[in-house]
């Protein structure tokens, strides 16, 4: 037992639904008690999905478990009756795994039909998110990957795509822009809008691309070991990765074409992958060499995150923009060996292995790095040491989620890694000017505030030579300047206000006293004011 | 246990209703509560910004601590006042959780003044005794708390209900003699402040709140108490302190919108043996808000249940010319929302609804305007309803007369928004959003 705070990864049942929200005509049913189902609202509110997340939950209430009743039945003839889902899943909760309930059983009792229902009974005390949401999709790949005619033109799956991903719907862009540069076809996309029927036609690509480590590597191994499709596993991050990973997968692909008497893919002129198809594909090579960019090479970068950004980003900033690294770490336990293989050389000291975020800030605060590469909560530890951080990985933010184009993958993605390295930075230097020559006039309400005694209660009345306490309302104080006073309490209500609208709660209750002849604004005022103007 | 023996609830795929007498011969229909919506644990959000020095710990899951920082969206700061005492598989064997190690380290880093202990499911499963571990670990300068929080027992905001339950034996006694209003339910001090400057206003002594911002503020509690209950979702503390104190709660409308809050100051003063007549007050009210009136008569509005709320809304919604379609809520106490409900009369009233159901008659109606949760509002949009998020209703400052404007804006603002926007084709602006719904 421990004390948390904060956990990087999410549950299995999070796991879980992010592989079958991402489906078509599959539907989730948690099998859990009130509120267990709350990760539906991450994809109405951070993906703001237009149409019901497939997620239902048969609600398990403590009476029901006295009285030995289970609803599960009932919720899968509601799903079925109102969804017609293809496939339903069910999920365990917390709870309904401790009771050791036989869901198989208690599916089996709605009568539905078994191939439709599929029981992903995990222990949730032992799974993660990430493991979860793997060992799910290689379970649904299993089930209905089907022996296919292969395509008759090169064609590629791209695996491990799943709702919530980061940066996932760009990254998915960056992918099909180079695919479709080098006349490569996508047959499926999984499980990103797939449905069953894109999954039994898996087997018909040429090959299969899993660029995360933490989903789809599973199922692109059982597809290798069964259909005998060949994968690559490599991530497209930074410059000279997406150059290896397009030369690789040239090359395999056209091992194929010969087999299969096809024209060979031809490895076209780089400009060929840039937006316009007229320029360099990235501006990272030059922009690494300009004199602008040389103070880069003193400055120190940490890196901490899942496993394939923790060891796309340490490369990337060492290798392309010739930054320090000065340690980089997971929370993935599970793959820690891994990115200790792949970051071989790369760290001058031991891979941290923690899933305590307060460790990784430990870290931070006595390194103080020049830049951080992170989570939200590397960004939000370094916040209060003024540390430049940049997020560079899951747990997912609605920050994560914004409307324009920026990927992680390909010569795009290279483009924005680097521009948000430089943006951190560069921010993190003007910090500095302003530390060493004052606060250049930066002056927050805050901190304002701050000097101002705590506790009104402890000023001694007569502060600033006014007779407070007891003001006659008949005493006209109005300041030379026209300003409208505040009795001392109106200014205790007021600074109850949160400080971000005080300013305009202060201007509007002036303006009404103003209006309706008050000479200063007393406790009644101010609440005359609240009362007509709203809040 | 094997399923083998238990009873299956359900033995089609129609949803089970029946009907729930109340006074007045209001007819609440009750269904089978498949719906969305949060557990108690949700109470944390609010109650630990309330009460400034206090901690809230769950002994809980990983689930338990992903919903916190997810869906409530609450990210650690400098010193978080909440925790998990979280449960790992190793934790299951064990008889008794063992908490000392956690409790010091809270106490050192925090210095509360009251360490809440709530619990959730999975420690409910494993039928650990809460009461017994809080009265190990209390100490008398630092009482450890039992507030029963489990979602397979407590939707939503019922757990503000236990965690005031549990400061119960907190407020002192006050003597007899001594009348005075102890407005419960936790509110902002603007609130509060505005609250207790009405009554005052109106002749009657405040006793204070419960909760207080502050663990040793609690209000003195006494037989001649008038406990006034300012949000809707607290009838269990309320019969225990009218039991264990022998105060007098106060059945009334809850203090929102002109009607409400008419109602809530009359039948408050009455109980001070004031007679005050408010009807001028409420007229000029309503005057306010005459513009967003304007709009929401003959509106359908159609309530999902969320936040438990909803009673009071719909009946402000009601009086104020809207036709509400529907009103749902979770948890619905025939006495604690008597009068409520009869000013809901005509209203078709549901207690823990079934969403799918509900889908399918929104489709039906096809409402002007729908109250929901996080879980299930953008989706309502895209379906081309109008929405409003129920757990704001939570946030904002609505309660008596100075809440009159904000609560009618609420209502409004979604209504006028959609009609500024230009025409949305969903053809095209849809196309892509979410691929597994194509």
């Amino acid at each position: 037992m421990r004390l948390a705070f904060w956990l990087y990864e999410g549950t299995a049942l999070h796991g879980i639904s992010r592989v079958t929200n991402s489906m078509k005509g599959v539907h989730t049913v948690y099998h859990a008690p009130q509120g267990d189902d709350y990760i539906t609202a991450t994809y109405t509110m951070l993906e703001r999905t237009p149409q019901f997340p497939g997620l239902s939950i048969s609600v398990v209430r403590g009476r029901d478990l006295a009285q030995g009743v289970s609803r599960l039945p009932a919720t899968l003839q509601q799903v079925e009756h109102h969804y017609h889902p293809e496939l339903i899943v069910i999920a365990p909760s917390c709870s309904t795994a401790l009771l050791q309930e036989d869901l198989h059983q208690l599916a089996a009792h709605s009568g539905l039909p078994p191939e439709k229902i599929l029981v992903y009974a995990l222990n949730p005390f032992r799974v993660s998110e990430n493991e979860a949401a793997d060992g799910l999709f290689t379970e649904l790949v299993k089930r209905f990957a089907t022996t296919q005619e292969k395509t008759a033109r090169p064609s590629v799956n791209l695996l491990g795509f799943t709702s919530l991903g980061f940066h996932l719907r760009a990254n998915l862009t960056s992918i099909r822009r180079m695919l479709q540069t080098l006349g490569i076809a996508v047959n499926v996309v999984a499980p990103w809008g797939a449905g069953i029927d894109d999954l039994r036609k898996l087997p018909a690509a040429w090959l299969n691309i899993a660029p995360y480590r933490e989903i789809g590597t599973t199922a692109a191994e059982y597809l290798a070991e069964t259909f005998s499709m060949p994968a690559i596993y490599e991530a497209p991050i930074g410059v000279e990765p997406t150059l290896a990973w397009i030369r690789t997968l040239i090359e395999q692909l056209n091992a194929a074409c010969a087999e299969r008497g096809v024209p060979p893919i031809v490895m076209p002129q780089l400009h060929a992958f840039s937006l316009d198809g007229l320029s360099a594909p990235s501006g990272v090579p030059w922009f690494a060499r300009t004199a602008d960019m040389e103070s880069f090479s003193n400055k120190r970068a940490f890196v901490f995150g899942d496993a394939t950004h923790t060891v796309a980003l340490v490369k990337f900033l060492r290798d392309e923009l010739g930054m320090q690294i000065i340690g980089a770490g997971t929370y993935l336990e599970r793959h820690a060996d891994w990115v200790r293989k792949e970051l071989e050389g790369y760290l001058p000291g031991a891979l941290i292995v923690t899933d305590k975020f307060q460790d990784v800030a430990q870290i931070i605060d006595d390194e103080m790095p020049d830049l951080v590469c992170g989570t939200q909560m590397e960004r939000h530890s370094c916040r209060k040491l003024d540390v430049p951080c940049m997020v560079v990985c899951p747990p997912t933010h609605i920050e994560n989620h914004l409307l324009g184009y920026y990927p992680f993958f390909g010569f795009d993605g290279a483009d924005v890694i680097a521009d948000r390295v430089y943006l951190s930075c560069k921010l993190g230097l003007e910090k500095h000017l302003i530390d060493f020559f004052g606060d250049a006039g930066l002056e927050y309400e805050e901190s304002e505030a701050s000097l101002l005694p705590e506790e009104p209660a402890s000023m001694p009345s007569g502060t600033n030579g006014l007779p407070s306490g007891e003001i006659a309302a008949d005493v006209v104080v109005i300041a030379e300047d026209g300003e409208m006073k505040w009795s001392d309490e109106a200014e205790t209500m007021l600074k109850k206000v949160p400080f971000f609208v005080r300013k305009k709660v202060r201007k509007n209750t002036e303006t009404f006293a103003r209006e309706s002849g008050a000479s200063m604004i007393s406790i009644e005022v101010f609440r005359q004011a609240k009362e007509s103007l709203g809040g | 246990m094997t399923s083998v023996t238990r009873f299956i609830a359900g033995s089609n795929s129609q949803t089970k209703t029946f009907m729930m007498q109340v006074p007045g011969d209001i007819q609440v229909i009750k269904e089978d509560n498949v719906t969305h919506s949060f557990c108690g644990l949700a109470c944390v959000g609010w109650m630990y910004q309330k009460i400034k020095d206090s901690f809230f710990l769950v002994l809980g899951t990983h689930t338990c601590a992903h919903f916190l920082q997810n869906a409530l969206g609450m990210m650690i700061f400098a010193k978080p006042r909440f925790g998990i005492a979280l449960m790992e598989e190793g934790d299951l064997s064990k008889n008794e959780p063992t908490l000392e190690e956690i409790i010091r380290e809270i106490k050192a880093d925090h210095n509360p003044s009251v360490i809440f202990l709530l619990s959730s499911c999975t420690p409910e499963v494993m039928k650990v005794d809460f009461k017994g571990l809080a009265h190990l670990l209390s100490t008398a300068d630092v009482p450890v708390l039992f507030v029963p929080a489990s979602g397979l027992v407590y939707n939503f905001t019922q757990a503000e209900d236990s965690v005031l339950s549990a400061l119960v034996p907190f407020c002192p006694e006050a003597p007899a003699g001594q009348k005075k209003v102890v407005f419960l339910g936790s509110v902002n001090d603007v609130t509060a402040d505005d609250l207790r400057a009405e009554a005052e206003a109106l002749g009657i002594q405040v006793g204070g709140f419960l909760p207080e911002s502050r663990f040793d503020k609690m209000p003195a509690i006494g037989p001649d108490t008038v406990l006034a209950p300012i949000q809707p979702y607290l009838s269990r503390v309320a019969v225990k302190l009218s039991r264990e104190r022998g105060c007098s709660v106060l059945h009334s409308l809850f203090p929102f919108g002109p009607d409400g809050t008419r109602v809530f100051w009359e039948d408050l003063a009455r109980e001070f043996g004031i007679t005050v007549d408010l009807r001028d007050r409420e007229k000029a009210a309503w005057e306010k808000i005459r513009n967003q009136t304007a709009l929401l008569n003959g509106k359908k509005v159609f309530l999902t249940a969320d936040t438990m709320m909803e009673l009071p809304l719909a009946r402000f919604l009601h009086s104020a010319g809207a036709d509400v379609v529907e009103c749902s809520s979770a948890y619905i106490n025939k006495k604690f929302h008597a009068r409520e409900l009869e000013a809901l009369d005509g209203v078709r009233v549901v207690e823990q609804p079934n969403f799918h159901r509900q889908l399918e008659d929104v489709r039906r109606i096809q409402p002007d305007l729908i109250i929901t949760s996080l879980m299930t509002a953008n989706p309502f949009v895209g379906n081309g309803f109008v929405v409003k998020w129920s757990m704001e209703f939570m946030l904002m400052s609505i309660h008596s007369w100075s809440g009159v404007i904000t609560l009618a804006n609420m209502f409004v603002s979604p209504l006028q928004r959609r009609s500024k926007l230009p025409a949305f084709d969903k053809e095209v602006w849809l196309e892509g959003v979410m691929p597994s719904a194509e």
